[in-house]
């Protein structure tokens, strides 16, 4: 479709992806959306980020949207392959260091995990539903988001929806802020890194300074509060939601002919 | 020393009913299928998995009734295939002993078995279900030798006192890496990343090697910064070229786009009768949506279409290609490697070839169109 006017909710969600990340940011980033959201913020927002996958390449620039995260159109274009331990080694080393971005507000390393579940203070589970040893339904399992949620700040992708979003989740393979504030320091992982926010297909989901706990912090073009707390399992406070902007036509049409021509992840809506 | 071998022979005399294993490759990337295809004929079983970034390597092997303990992180053939199929069923029917790590914790592992590290301290999984849940208990830990008794032990760091996860070190009896570039003596040259290959080829007790190219001792020593594996960890060395088919090989060839959509499709039924089984089961859900809407038409043109795939498959009129029809048709109604690339054909296999300065084949998605 060439009305780039009209958008999907998928594709409103990559560009809000794309708008979380600031120049000189290092991005870990995974396929799927939001690698879809670092090619448009490379390309954009902000081309002086960094993106990096957990297979250990580091700086990527891939011409053509790659399937996996250890992909050889990740390895072409790239600064360094290290195998994956080095980069286990470079996320830990970025906490240890309290590695900051240039104006020192906030860390330079920031991450995007995904997950099939998840509850009010930004647990993630990626692991199975049900009972883990009999399970309803099994999924891959943590591959690098266990280690990436414990060392650094994460911003996680999820489609809105009441069964995902909920109080209790049957398995925690990436750990958020636990029980809510002081939590991951009760727990023995590093507090200050966690979970900074949600993006939906509804909109931003943020954690409360004080509690940890999700609200609403932005809504996107035509979503009300009401739609956000009927598709969350969980009582989520929608006062402060601020309406988001609606993506410029470019960008839409930037994704559909330039960075996913092939609609690896992004299917174009038909006529 | 030449440790030049067939296919056959290396994995004749090198993998055995009970060894703990590790594959090198991630995912869909330089994993070595033509040394699994040939586990597969032989019929080796029973073994003790550290996967790492799994794919259809040991999803193959996990649906053929192999893999007597899965200790994994991720298996997918990612882009295709987001969760392993056969794996992803053995689980949920509990058919597979399965023990979940990060895939930090496995890859630190082996690294550190390469290392030679009595075990390893590590600050993840805290907080997690990988220290809450034990996939393997300690009870049947006890029962199987190669397997430690503990998942983890939480353990203070003895100089600062912070928590910290100890975990085990595995013992290594096989690993199989597919490589760009071998000499007889058994160097191994890796092109792009390394992923975890030069780990256990320096901590397994017996390392197959499978080669693109096989070049002599004397050539691959004219540029030893890109060699990566000392020929004395090795123990076999097969010529064996597109032996990662249908995974990518970094500046050789790209994954197979149709194969991995064919075993997506064939992987959802192990059998005929589990076929049968779930097309019944797609048909009374299917039938269950309509009741919810009747006269919806949409519902009931997909009703009418499940009842009929349904009927189809239980007649024998239509059976939909299965897991153990893909594993006849590319491995076991072949002898070797070299037939099944005659199979496959050499049009089939010139498509995958990496464009030059790449790294991958250009517009792979566009050819196939």
């Amino acid at each position: 479709m060439s009305d780039y006017t009209k958008y999907t909710n998928k594709e409103m969600q990559a560009v809000a992806i794309a708008q979380q990340i600031k120049d000189g940011q290092i991005v870990i980033v995974g396929t799927g959306l939001p690698l879809i959201g670092a090619s448009l913020a490379k390309r954009v927002f902000a081309p002086g980020c960094h993106p990096i996958v957990e297979s250990g390449l580091m700086d990527c620039s891939p011409i053509e949207v790659p399937r996996s995260v250890g992909d050889d159109r990740f390895m072409a274009h790239c600064a360094v392959q290290w195998p994956n331990i080095r980069f286990i080694g470079f996320e830990a080393n970025e906490w240890l260091n309290d590695n900051l971005n240039e104006e020192g507000t906030e860390p330079r390393l920031i991450a995007f995990i995904g997950g099939a579940q998840i509850d009010p203070y930004g647990n993630v589970n990626s692991t199975s539903i049900g009972d883990y040893h009999h399970p309803i339904t099994r999924f891959t399992g943590s591959g690098g988001a266990n280690a990436i949620a414990t060392f650094a700040n994460t911003v996680i992708m999820m489609q809105h929806e009441k069964r995902r979003f909920i109080d209790k989740i049957d398995y925690v393979t990436s750990p958020g802020w636990m029980d809510g504030a002081g939590g991951r320091e009760r727990a023995g992982l590093p507090g200050n890194r966690g979970p900074q926010m949600v993006v939906t297909d509804l909109g931003i989901m943020k954690f409360d300074e004080q509690t940890k706990r999700m609200y609403c912090a932005y809504m996107f073009p035509g979503v009300t509060p009401e739609k956000v707390q009927e598709n969350t399992g969980f009582e989520i406070d929608c006062s402060r939601a601020e309406s988001y902007p609606a993506p410029d036509p470019e960008i839409i049409r930037m994704i559909r002919e330039e960075i996913d021509p092939g609609q690896a992840f992004i299917k174009v809506p038909k006529d | 020393m030449s440790k030049v071998m067939s296919l056959h022979d290396a994995v004749a005399k090198y993998v055995h009913d009970g060894d703990s294993i590790s594959f090198g490759g991630f995912t869909t990337n330089r994993k070595p299928y033509a040394a699994v295809h040939e586990i597969l004929r032989q019929g080796q079983k029973d073994f003790i998995v550290y996967a790492g970034p799994a794919g259809g390597d040991w999803d193959m092997l996990i649906g053929e009734g192999r893999v007597k303990a899965y200790i994994n992180c991720y298996t997918a053939n990612s882009g295709y295939t987001n969760v392993s199929r056969r794996f992803r069923a053995a689980i949920e029917k509990n058919e597979v002993l399965f023990e979940d790590y990060s895939q930090d914790a496995i890859m630190f592992m082996l690294h550190a078995s390469s290392l030679g590290l009595p075990f390893l301290p590590v600050r993840f999984m805290i907080g997690s279900g990988m220290v809450d849940e034990w996939g393997i208990s300690k009870e049947v830990r006890q029962t199987i030798d190669k397997l430690p008794n503990d998942k983890y032990v939480y353990l203070d760091n003895p100089f600062t006192g912070e928590k910290t996860v100890a975990l085990p070190v595995p013992k290594l009896d096989t690993a199989i890496i597919h490589v760009q570039m071998a000499s007889p003596d058994g160097t191994c040259r890796i092109l792009g990343d390394e992923f975890h290959d030069v780990d256990i080829a320096i901590a397994a007790k017996n390392v197959i090697v499978t080669c693109e190219e096989l070049v002599t001792n004397e050539y691959i020593r004219r540029d030893p910064t890109q060699n990566k594996i000392f020929g004395e960890c090795v123990n076999a060395v097969v010529h064996c070229p597109k032996g990662a088919h249908p995974s990518q090989v970094y500046g050789y060839y790209d994954y197979d786009p149709a194969y991995f959509k064919e075993y997506d499709a064939a992987s959802k039924y192990q059998d005929g009768p589990d076929a049968v089984a779930q097309l019944k089961k797609a048909a009374a859900k299917a039938q269950k949506a309509l009741d919810k809407k009747p006269g919806d038409e949409k519902l009931a043109a997909a009703l009418e279409k499940a009842n009929q795939a349904a009927a189809d498959a239980e007649s024998g009129a239509k059976v939909p290609e299965t897991f153990k029809d893909f594993c006849e048709k590319y491995v076991y109604s072949v002898k070797s490697h070299e037939e099944y690339l005659d199979k496959l054909g050499a049009t089939r296999l010139l498509k995958l070839l990496d464009t030059s300065g790449f790294g991958y084949a250009a517009q792979l998605d566009a050819i196939e169109r």
